[in-house]
């Protein structure tokens, strides 16, 4: 009785992992794809923060 | 205050920490947005949420993507900034201004997002509460009074159906 239990929870566990594993490489696949076809945008821009004495001034 | 006093009244918000994130976000703000000064300020956040279900395997993934929200009542315009939660930089802004915008609504589940539509293709949702305890994903900073007047702003001057 109790090892059928340990062998369901096992299998349930198998199922997890096995399902996270394919979630997470179709996700990267459909990352990929995206990133191939967003190629020829417009890059986004990035503005770091200025530094300290700059942001001083500012304010 | 007795330990369990402590214990029991939670986490509280470090507002000199809050405070120095409120002036880097304003910073941040005004670097990019032209007058940026004539716009006051919260901090939000966007979820893209991932779901998958195999019969008995299903769960979601969550991406947060943290923004700078600035609003002028005058103006009836929300513009919105991404940010990263040490504040180290931000994007480039995102103006919506209400008579340009096709609709805007605050969501009531699975949460109160503020969503704009700025046209057919496409909506931005913006979460935003009074203070997120999580520095790892969210800008550490206590806004309830901002919120609030935001929330006014959003419901009695930019809503739109």
């Amino acid at each position: 009785m109790l090892s059928g239990l340990g062998v369901f929870l096992l299998a349930l566990v198998a199922i997890f992992i096995v399902g996270n594993l394919w979630f997470h490489l179709v996700e990267s696949v459909l990352s990929r794809i995206k990133k191939l076809f967003s190629r020829g945008g417009e890059p986004n821009t990035w503005h770091p923060f200025p530094p300290e004495d700059e942001a001083e001034n500012k304010e | 205050m007795g330990i369990f006093g402590k214990l029991f009244k939670g986490p509280e918000v470090d507002m000199e920490k809050s405070r120095a994130n409120a002036e880097k976000m304003r910073v941040l703000f005004d670097q990019v947005v032209e007058n940026g000064d004539r716009y006051r300020l919260i901090f939000g956040y966007t979820e893209d949420v991932s779901r998958f279900n195999y019969g008995l395997v299903h769960g979601s993934k969550t991406k947060i993507g943290d923004l700078i929200v600035g609003w002028n009542e005058e103006d009836q315009t929300i513009v919105v900034v991404p940010t990263v939660p040490d504040l180290s930089g931000c994007g480039d802004p995102t103006y919506y201004r209400r008579d340009q915008i096709l609709k805007a609504y605050r969501n009531k589940y699975p949460t109160e997002a503020f969503i704009i539509y700025p046209d057919k293709s496409g909506y931005i949702g913006i979460n935003a509460y009074d203070w997120l305890d999580d520095e790892s994903l969210y800008v550490y900073v206590s806004q309830e009074e901002e919120l609030a007047a935001f929330t006014d702003f959003f419901m009695k001057r930019f809503v739109k159906k």
